[in-house]
C-alpha cells in the first residue's frame, strides 16, 4: 500500500458510521462517532463516482473552505478521507438547525434569544468575510445549532473567495427568499453585502416566525421585496437600473419596519434596516454589525446554553402554514409561533394589489 | 464583564491560520530530509516489488536519487504554464497547479507516478479549486493522447496527497498588494512603477520553479521579487512600513530568498533530465505497470481481501438470521468500521 493510501486508511479508521440520517442525490449523511473517544460526529459521504467531471464543485468548495476556517460559529470539519470512490467529510455533530427552532411552535423566543442567535450568525459571518470567503447560501436551515446552543454556519457548497476582484461571479446563488436585490437583478460583481442581506432576512424571520420575503419566483421575489421595503429610487440605490436583469417591478411606497415589527426595540430595527439597505455599498458590514448598539443594549443576549431548542429530535411536526404573532403573556414580550389555522386573518391586500409579504401582527384575538 | 470568563482568543494573523502555514511550511533542511526519506522508502518498496516479480532482478537497477526525482518534477512544472496557456486559464489556475504538483511530490515518488500524468490531473483539479471549472471532455480532448480517464484516475490520489488542502496563498497576489501600497507612497519615481511591477512578476513566476513557497511566506517572496526588480522601491516600501526602525533584519532575510529565485528559478537542462527519464523507465515500480507479475499479484491480493470481507459479512448475516433477527442484532463495533454500507 502506498504511503498516501496508508495515511488515508489511518484517517478512515478513526471514525465509525452508525446510522444513516439523511440521503440526497449525491450525498448520504450518517451519524457516527470517533472510535477512540466516542465523540458524536456527522459523516457526509459524497458519491464522487457519479460525477463525470470528477470531484464536484460543491464538494471541493466545502472541503476547501472548511479546511481553512476554524471558528466557534462555523461548523468544524474534523477530517476528510476517501473510501472506494466516495469522499467522506467528518463534521462536528450538530443537533438541530435554526429553521427547526423557528418552526417549533412550542418554543417562545425572548428578545434576548433573538439577539443571541443574530450575534452568533454575525460572528461566524464576520470570520468568513475576514478570510475573504463569501458564504452565498445563508438561510435558517444552514445555521446549525450545537447541543450547547452555539449557532454555526454550515454548508459551504456555494461559497467562494472574493480575493480576485474583477472576475465575474454567478448571480445564481443564495436561496431565493434570502437573495439580495442586486443578485435578483443579475449583478455579476458583488461582495460581502450579499450575505448581510441574507442575515437581515433571517433576523426578521426570527422576529416574525415566518419567512420575511417569501417570493414565489425570481421575478416575484423582486416585487415581494419592494412591497416590503418600498421601490428603491435612483437616489436610494444609484445605478441599479443598469444592472443586467433589471426590470420595472412597479412602484411600492416606502414602509416603516415599525409597522410590522411592533415589538422590536429601536436599536433592533435600526440594525435590521441597515442589513436591508438596497445599495450594497451602504449596507452594514458584518464587523460594523457586531459593534452595533443593539448588541450592547439591554437585554444582553441569552447565553447559548439557555436558548430555546426543540425538546425532542424528530418531534417537530411539518407545518403547512406559518403565521407570526406576538404573545404578550408572561413577563416580557416574547414571540411565539401560532398553532396552524388559529389566526386566519383577512388579508388587507387591496392596497398592495396582491399577496402581502409578511402579515401584520394582530393583537386583537390572542387567547 | 461578568458571568463566565470569555475564552482567551489571541488573534493570530490570518495567514497563520491557513493550511498552507500549518501543513506546508518547512526549513530547507526539513525539506531535504523529507525528500530523501521519501526516496529511500520508495526505493526499498520498489526493490521488493522487483524481487517478487523476478528474484535477483533489483541488483542491476539504478534507482533515482531524491535530487534526480526533483529535477524531473521541475521539468514538468515548466509544462504547466504551457498547458494553461493553451486554455488561457488565469494565472491563479497556473500558480495553484504548480503548487499542487510540488506538494504532491512531497508525498509521492516519481517512480510510482510519472509527473507527465500527474501534471494533467493537478491542472484539471486546480481549475475546479480556483473556481474556473471546465468540462473534463473539453479539457482532455485538447491534450494529445489523453483520455478523460487518464485525468480522473489520479484525481483522488492527488486530492489525498494534498491532504485536501486546496487553498493556496500566492505570492503574485501579495505582489499586487505591495504594488497598490507603493502607489500611495510619496516621493517615488512613478515612471518606473509599472516596469518594476512587470519585472517583479517575472521573478515571481520564476520563484514557482523553486522551493520558496515551502520556506517563505507569500509576502516575503513578493518583497524579494520586487527587490530583484527594483531595490529602491522595495526599500522605500519597507521604510514606509517600519517607520524609523531598522529594516536590516528583513533585508538580510531577503538575500537568500533572492539568491534562490535567481539561481534556481529556471527550467533544468533538458538533456540532464532526459537521462533521468531514461533511467526512470527501468526503475518504475512494477506494481504500477499492468502486465507485470508484481502488478498481477497486487490485484489478486486486493481481490482476495475483498472476497474475505464479503464472506465475513455474509457470515455475520447468517448468524443474525440464526439469532432470529434478520436485520442483524447490534453489530459489533468491529463490523461497522468497514465502509461496507456502500451502494456501489
Amino acid at each position: 500500500m502506498d504511503a498516501v493510501e496508508r495515511a488515508n486508511a489511518e484517517h478512515q479508521k478513526r471514525w465509525a458510521k452508525d446510522q444513516k440520517v439523511g440521503e440526497g442525490t449525491y450525498a448520504v449523511v450518517y451519524r457516527g462517532r470517533e472510535v477512540a473517544t466516542g465523540r458524536k460526529v456527522a459523516i457526509k459521504k459524497i458519491k464522487v463516482g457519479l460525477f463525470k467531471d470528477g470531484l464536484d464543485m460543491s464538494a471541493i468548495r466545502e472541503v476547501k473552505y472548511l479546511r481553512e476556517l476554524k471558528h466557534q460559529n462555523v461548523i468544524e470539519l474534523l477530517d476528510v478521507f476517501s473510501s472506494k470512490t466516495n469522499l467522506n467529510l467528518v463534521l462536528e455533530f450538530l443537533e438541530t438547525d435554526l429553521e427547526l427552532v423557528i418552526r417549533d411552535r412550542s418554543l417562545v423566543f425572548l428578545p434576548a434569544d433573538i439577539k443571541a442567535w443574530t450575534a452568533m450568525a454575525f460572528r461566524g459571518l464576520e470570520f468568513c468575510h475576514r478570510n475573504w470567503i463569501l458564504h452565498r447560501d445563508l438561510k435558517p436551515n444552514n445555521l446549525l445549532i450545537s447541543a450547547n446552543g452555539h449557532l454555526k454556519l454550515a454548508d459551504f457548497g456555494l461559497a467562494r473567495d472574493f480575493a480576485d476582484p474583477g472576475y465575474k461571479m454567478t448571480h445564481q446563488v443564495i436561496t431565493r427568499w434570502y437573495r439580495p436585490p442586486e443578485l435578483l437583478f443579475g449583478a455579476r460583481h458583488y461582495s460581502t453585502a450579499v450575505d448581510i442581506w441574507s442575515v437581515g432576512c433571517i433576523f426578521a424571520e426570527l422576529m416574525l416566525r415566518t419567512p420575511y420575503l417569501p417570493g414565489e419566483s425570481d421575478m416575484d421575489q423582486v416585487r415581494t421585496t419592494f412591497r416590503a421595503l418600498g421601490t428603491p429610487t435612483e437616489e436610494d440605490w444609484p445605478g441599479h437600473k443598469k444592472l443586467p436583469d433589471y426590470f420595472d417591478a412597479g412602484q411600492y411606497p416606502k414602509t416603516q419596519l415599525r409597522d410590522l415589527f411592533t415589538a422590536a426595540s429601536t436599536e433592533c430595527l435600526n440594525l435590521l434596516s441597515r442589513c436591508l439597505i438596497y445599495d450594497p455599498y451602504k449596507r452594514i458590514s458584518a464587523k460594523e454589525a457586531l459593534f452595533h448598539p443593539y448588541f450592547s443594549a439591554m437585554p444582553y443576549p441569552t447565553h447559548p446554553s439557555k436558548l430555546p431548542k426543540p425538546a425532542k429530535k424528530g418531534s417537530t411536526m411539518p407545518l403547512e402554514e406559518f403565521d407570526g404573532n406576538v404573545d404578550f403573556e408572561g413577563s416580557g414580550p416574547g414571540v411565539r409561533a401560532n398553532p396552524p389555522n388559529k389566526l386566519k386573518r383577512k388579508l388587507s391586500s387591496d392596497e398592495l394589489g396582491s399577496r402581502p409579504i409578511a402579515r401584520r401582527l394582530d393583537f386583537s384575538q390572542h387567547s | 464583564m461578568n458571568g463566565e470568563s470569555l475564552p482567551q482568543t489571541s488573534r493570530i494573523p490570518l495567514y497563520e491560520g491557513s493550511t498552507q502555514f500549518r501543513h506546508w511550511r518547512f526549513s530547507p533542511e526539513q525539506l531535504a530530509e523529507t525528500r530523501s526519506l521519501l526516496n529511500a522508502a520508495a526505493v526499498a518498496v520498489i526493490r521488493d516489488a522487483f524481487e517478487s516479480d523476478q528474484p535477483g532482478s533489483s541488483s542491476q537497477v539504478s534507482f533515482l536519487s531524491a535530487e534526480e526525482e526533483n529535477l524531473l518534477v521541475k521539468l514538468y512544472l515548466g509544462k504547466i504554464p504551457q498547458l494553461c496557456g493553451i486554455f488561457r486559464f488565469p494565472e491563479e489556475v497556473e500558480a495553484t497547479a504548480m503548487s499542487y504538483l510540488k506538494r504532491f511530490y512531497l508525498k509521492n515518488t516519481v517512480m510510482d507516478w510519472h509527473p507527465k500524468n500527474v501534471m494533467l490531473t493537478v491542472v484539471f483539479l486546480a481549475t475546479k479549486t480556483t473556481n474556473y471549472p471546465i468540462p473534463l471532455d473539453a479539457y482532455a480532448s485538447r491534450i494529445p493522447k489523453t483520455t478523460p480517464g487518464d485525468v480522473l484516475d489520479l484525481e483522488f490520489l492527488v486530492a489525498q496527497s494534498l491532504g485536501f488542502d486546496f487553498t493556496i496563498w500566492h505570492a503574485h497576489r501579495a505582489l499586487w498588494g505591495l504594488w497598490l501600497d507603493i502607489q500611495t507612497l510619496s516621493d517615488i519615481p512613478l515612471d518606473d512603477l509599472s516596469k518594476a511591477y512587470d519585472g517583479a512578476l517575472t521573478s515571481i513566476r520564476a520563484s514557482r520553479f523553486t522551493d520558496a513557497e515551502f520556506i517563505y511566506t507569500p509576502s516575503q517572496i513578493a518583497l524579494a521579487c520586487l527587490s530583484i526588480a527594483s531595490p529602491a522601491l522595495a526599500s522605500a516600501w519597507l521604510r514606509s512600513k517600519s517607520g524609523q526602525g531598522s529594516d536590516d533584519a528583513i533585508s538580510a532575510m531577503l538575500e537568500p530568498l533572492k539568491a534562490m529565485v535567481l539561481s534556481q528559478g529556471s527550467l533544468p537542462d533538458v538533456e540532464a533530465v532526459r537521462e533521468v527519464d531514461r533511467r526512470l523507465r527501468l526503475c518504475k515500480n512494477p506494481e504500477k505497470i499492468p502486465g507485470t507479475n508484481a502488478y498481477n499479484k497486487k490485484v489478486a491480493e486486493k481481490q482476495r481481501k475483498a472476497e474475505e470481507k464479503r464472506l465475513r459479512k455474509a457470515e455475520l448475516q447468517r448468524k443474525a438470521m440464526e439469532d432470529g433477527d434478520p436485520f442483524g442484532s447490534t453489530l459489533t463495533a468491529q463490523a461497522d468500521l468497514d465502509d461496507d454500507d456502500d451502494d456501489e
